[in-house]
């Protein structure tokens, strides 16, 4: 379980507090608003690339406020992807397994085992400008999950896919979480994605998260009415989903 | 002017004139030292005269050692400071930076007895360079130290744009997935400004062979191929300053042929 207790970051003019917030184990957590709310921001305080002014990060029961990026035992996935274009995709996804002194056996199989998952074993020998947007996106997860984080941090990992391809990816991703049960904060500023992937929504504002709740709560709450027009044609889709 | 600007093609053909006048002006010294050169001149400077041609050789590989040395040696720790200038926000950063471009600003001359009243043997640091056996004045180390001194902000500068041209978020994802921050220069931000570093060197490099003025200052002895120059220029007259200036003249093309070949890549 992750903890985040009175958490503020300061840049520039810009606040970002979190009072109180729990992700549950293998819990899909979306943390959604519009543009330039601070959602990055969040996520690279977790991740360690921004030091809070003051409050804690506790990853079952230790405190890792001040630990550095690397031991965190936290991956990302970015928006762009940020695959390394020197490597294959097979190294781009053993890079964590060989910083973690694996031995070159237990890697293979490892990154074969997350390769067939995502279905990308047939491209593992090329780089990435030789792939689509699509398998980029799988890669970035296929390397994000074989080292097997205590938690996913997904950076709108959608938002560089055309929207039929992101329909599609949607449902990957969702299917994804429910075969292999890992823990997630995505960020996002799409409404559907939030409902559609969410176990539960955060919504922020200005640095501040003002709501957490079930998807279906959250459209029951007022924070959803400036995003009616998004969420009435997927309301079906929701309720034969949960 | 006003009409061909707007005509078709009239702002290409005025870049057109402006860039062949600047060409030209740089082309034509080039074209100059060439059709000025005595064949027998420049044979007795590097071949046929035991003693010309002696003194000639080595000051060419004296300068070429000297000037690798210091480009290695910038390379070593130019690449440092250009990751820390390229990526940490620290105190006096900007007056750091500053400071390490006076070298571009200043007269070579003044660079030249900057680097003496520092490093040589009565120098502030004299005590330390002489103790190394690194004492500046009128030593190898002083032509190294002469020419690391104008080069370092052309190899910093030139790494450190590489360094930026790298996106942060590539090397965050690798740290997130457990690569300490040094695995993650070596393996991510290293290879990917590899270009950016071999042209660094090369530039430096170029800049090193071509320092004149502080190496006359700190080292006029052991003489490099641009004192030779000006010595011979003076001693022998023009013909003998532009034989031993050709070879250099054409190593530096070769030089920054290869800038654009790497480039290119």
């Amino acid at each position: 379980m992750i903890v985040i207790e009175d958490l503020m970051v300061k840049l520039g003019s810009f606040t970002l507090q979190v009072d109180y917030l729990e992700v549950r184990d293998k819990e899909y957590f979306v943390v959604m608003g519009p543009s330039g709310v601070g959602k990055t921001v969040f996520l690279r305080t977790l991740i360690g690339f921004i030091k809070p002014l003051k409050g804690k990060i506790i990853v079952n029961g230790r405190d890792i406020t001040n630990e550095p990026p690397e031991n965190r035992g936290f991956a990302l996935v970015p928006q762009d992807y940020a695959l390394w274009p020197h490597m294959t995709v097979y190294e781009n996804i053993a890079y964590g397994l060989k910083a973690r002194g694996l031995d070159s056996q237990v890697i293979r199989e490892k990154v074969e085992w997350i390769a067939g998952i995502l279905e990308i074993t047939d491209i593992l020998d090329r780089y990435p400008n030789q792939i689509s947007g699509g398998q980029q996106q799988r890669v970035a997860l296929a390397r994000a999950l074989v080292v097997e984080p205590q938690l996913v941090l997904l950076d709108e990992p959608l938002a560089n896919l055309d929207p039929r391809l992101r329909f599609k990816a949607r449902s990957f991703l969702r299917e994804l979480h429910m075969k292999l049960g890992f823990t997630a904060i995505h960020v996002t500023h799409n409404i559907v994605e939030a409902l559609y992937l969410g176990d539960r929504i955060a919504y922020m504002e200005e640095g501040v998260i003002k709501h957490i709740s079930t998807p279906i709560e959250f459209i029951k709450s007022p924070w959803s009415k400036p995003y009616l027009d998004e969420i009435e044609p997927i309301l079906g889709m929701l309720s034969d989903n949960r | 002017m006003l009409r061909l600007l707007k005509a078709k093609h009239g702002f290409s053909i005025i870049a057109s004139i402006a860039a062949s006048l600047l060409i030209l002006f740089l082309f034509i010294p080039l074209v100059a030292l060439f059709a000025l050169a005595n064949i027998g001149v420049l044979s007795e400077a590097w071949i046929s005269d035991p003693v010309l041609a002696r003194e000639a050789w080595l000051a060419l590989i004296r300068t070429i050692q000297a000037s690798l040395l210091s480009s290695f040696i910038l390379l070593l720790v130019g690449i440092p400071t250009a990751y820390l200038f390229a990526r940490k926000s620290f105190s006096l950063k900007t007056l750091i930076e500053s400071i390490v471009n006076v070298p571009l600003m200043i007269p070579h001359a003044v660079a030249g007895i900057m680097v003496l009243v520092a490093y040589s043997r009565r120098g502030l640091l004299g005590f330390l360079t002489s103790g190394l056996g690194l004492a500046v004045d009128d030593s190898f180390w002083g032509i190294v130290a002469a020419m690391m001194f104008v080069s370092a902000p052309i190899a910093i500068d030139t790494i450190r744009v590489a360094i930026e041209s790298i996106d942060p978020v590539l090397e965050m994802v690798a740290r997130s997935l457990g690569a300490s921050q040094f695995r993650v220069f070596m393996t991510i931000t290293l290879p990917l400004s590899l270009r950016g570093i071999a042209t660094g060197f090369i530039l430096s490099w170029a800049r090193s062979i071509s320092e004149v003025g502080a190496i006359l200052i700190v080292a006029y002895y052991p003489k490099t191929i641009n004192v030779l120059v000006m010595e011979w220029f003076n001693t022998y007259g023009l013909s003998y300053a532009v034989a031993l200036s050709i070879p250099l003249v054409l190593m530096s093309i070769a030089l920054f042929i290869a800038v654009r070949l790497v480039l290119r890549k």
